[in-house]
């Protein structure tokens, strides 16, 4: 190993381990020796992550308060180095990090509310694409329909809760007075049209319909799939009107 | 030409300024974006970084590049660096003469390299791959530091000279760096300043830092101050009129607070290229010593 990756790999495992064996590389000075200067490094490094944290979940700090969520960022930094090459995707692992760890699972509201603040997030950043238009929908031929898919926008996100999350959330960014949190399993559907980010619940149905077609199921067999959730009667009709309603939020880009 | 026709004076793009830089159509010449928080598949961050391109001149700013790094070079960055590029049509590329992580971490900071001749080979191969791949001179910037190595028995301004001059690239030049580095490492800046290849330098960093009493941190939060003035000052005096911006990543104040700043520099820059001597005085014995040390390479 060359003396340049020695170093480096000393210094890096001083930062995210502790590790002194870079000391011995380091020169201090009289007015700020060795340790003030390598823990200048430490600190940032710290901080720097923390602070993302922070940025990723900001209804999740606000909730835990400035001293839980810096516990909570010190445990997680501790357990999560970065492969990122920016820090914008550091923190996805919180969720699952909240879910297992000891200290939190008796709150599992927090798990949820930092699932829904990571979705959001790649709501907000995901690809653009330009919304599916009702002229271009209409303009296929009837015998096509039945083994037509539909291709969705790069944003459209799908949580199962099991908490009033969604509302918990929108009270911390508001700063508005927030609810208790409480058990209110419910699905939901999260997306962005241009640049505005949205996200309503669904019914057992439209949730059923909705992943079937995320997944590629065909038109017939949506139908089906509604025929069983809704009845034979009603199925025709609901399937036009989870469409519509799909078309007109700008969730299909395309079909196949 | 080694170098790319000048902007002007700008600011860093910030997210709080976006609609005040869209309402307003404030003063600024030009402004350096953050790659980093554009390399994201679409939405609002990249929905506004296009419309301010086609109001003002942009140049992109990376923290990512880890040119020192002994770790592989990252194939993928580089890919989607060259493919923001291509969209956003900047006037130049940036990044920090540093290194960020090895062994598939990032620590997210810009750590220092030892200054040594494996360091300096192993970086000048790099910004030469580097620059083979986006097919433009890039700009690498000195960074601020605050620890020194055993084995450094190079100057970081003899350096940073030779990596410019052998990789063929260009330099971005943080006074506000240059000068807490100074501090916390006992330099002469000046020394630092008349040692750089001025024909290199294609963009000036302006920054304030704080104050820990026995050293100096850079954090981009506060104004700059006057230290950094006067080093600005000098510098002009060695590099000409070269673009100039000002770099605010903590408590970010009003738009109207920094493009008073940036006015401040452009009085600064008139003055001193006019010959007004607003520039400090320079002992003759620095200048001497620096170069005594450039021509020695050390």
């Amino acid at each position: 190993m060359s003396a340049l990756a020695h170093l480096q790999g000393e210094f890096q495992e001083y930062l995210l381990r502790g590790a002194p064996a870079v000391e011995a590389q380091v020169l201090g000075s009289a007015r700020v020796p060795v340790a003030t200067r390598l823990g200048i490094y430490a600190g940032a490094y710290r901080s720097r992550l923390a602070d993302a944290l922070a940025a990723n979940y900001p209804a999740l700090a606000k909730l835990l308060g400035a001293a839980d969520f810096a516990t909570l960022a010190v445990d997680y930094v501790r357990a999560h180095d970065s492969p990122f090459f920016s820090i914008r995707y550091y923190g996805d692992q919180l969720p699952a990090f909240l879910a297992a760890h000891e200290d939190y699972t008796a709150a599992p509201v927090l798990a949820e509310l930092a699932r829904w603040e990571w979705t959001m997030t790649c709501v907000f950043d995901a690809a653009d694409a330009a919304p599916l238009a009702h002229t271009e929908l209409a303009s296929i031929p009837p015998q096509r329909w039945a083994r037509l898919r539909f291709v969705w926008h790069p944003s459209v996100h799908r949580l199962e809760l099991a908490w009033n999350v969604p509302q918990l959330w929108q009270a911390l960014s508001d700063d508005a007075a927030r609810p208790p949190a409480t058990l209110q399993a419910a699905s939901w559907l999260l997306w962005r049209r241009e640049l505005a980010t949205y996200f309503r619940s669904l019914s057992a149905a439209e949730a059923a319909a909705l992943d079937a077609a995320r997944s590629g199921w065909p038109f017939a067999e949506l139908c089906e799939l509604l025929c069983e959730e809704v009845g034979e009667a009603q199925a025709p009709a609901q399937a036009a009107e989870l469409l519509r309603g799909w078309l007109a939020a700008g969730l299909i880009v395309g079909t196949s | 030409m080694l170098r790319y026709p000048a902007l002007g004076f700008g600011l860093g793009l910030r997210v709080d300024h976006y609609e005040a830089i869209l309402a307003e159509s404030p003063r600024v010449d030009w402004f350096e974006v953050l790659t980093e928080n554009y390399l994201v598949p679409g939405g609002k961050p990249l929905g506004y970084l296009m419309r301010m391109r086609e109001r003002y001149p942009l140049v992109m700013h990376g923290v990512s590049l880890s040119i020192g790094s002994t770790a592989p070079l990252d194939r993928d960055y580089l890919r989607q660096l060259k493919a923001l590029a291509a969209r956003v049509e900047p006037a130049w590329i940036s990044d920090h003469l540093c290194w960020t992580g090895v062994a598939g971490r990032n620590t997210h900071d810009l750590l220092p390299l030892p200054y040594t001749e494996e360091a300096l080979a192993h970086v000048v191969e790099r910004v030469r791959m580097v620059q083979d791949v986006l097919g433009r001179r890039i700009l690498l910037e000195n960074v601020s530091s605050y620890v020194a190595f055993r084995d450094s028995p190079l100057t970081e301004w003899g350096f940073l000279a030779e990596i410019a001059a052998r990789a063929d690239c260009l330099i971005l030049l943080d006074v506000n760096n240059i000068y807490v580095s100074s501090v916390n490492h006992e330099f002469d800046p000046l020394e630092y300043l008349n040692a750089i290849p001025a024909e290199r330098v294609q963009q000036i960093h302006l920054a304030g830092h704080e104050n820990h009493g026995d050293y100096l941190i850079d954090t981009h939060d506060h104004p700059v101050p006057d230290p950094v003035w006067r080093l600005y000052a000098a510098a002009l005096e060695r590099c000409g009129a070269v673009s100039t911006m000002i770099e605010r990543d903590d408590h970010i104040p009003p738009l109207g607070e920094l493009v008073a700043e940036l006015e401040q520099a452009r009085a600064l820059a008139a003055r001193t290229l006019s010959g007004g001597g607003a520039g400090p005085q320079r002992p003759q014995t620095t200048a001497r010593r620096a170069e005594r040390l450039v021509a020695g390479g050390t």
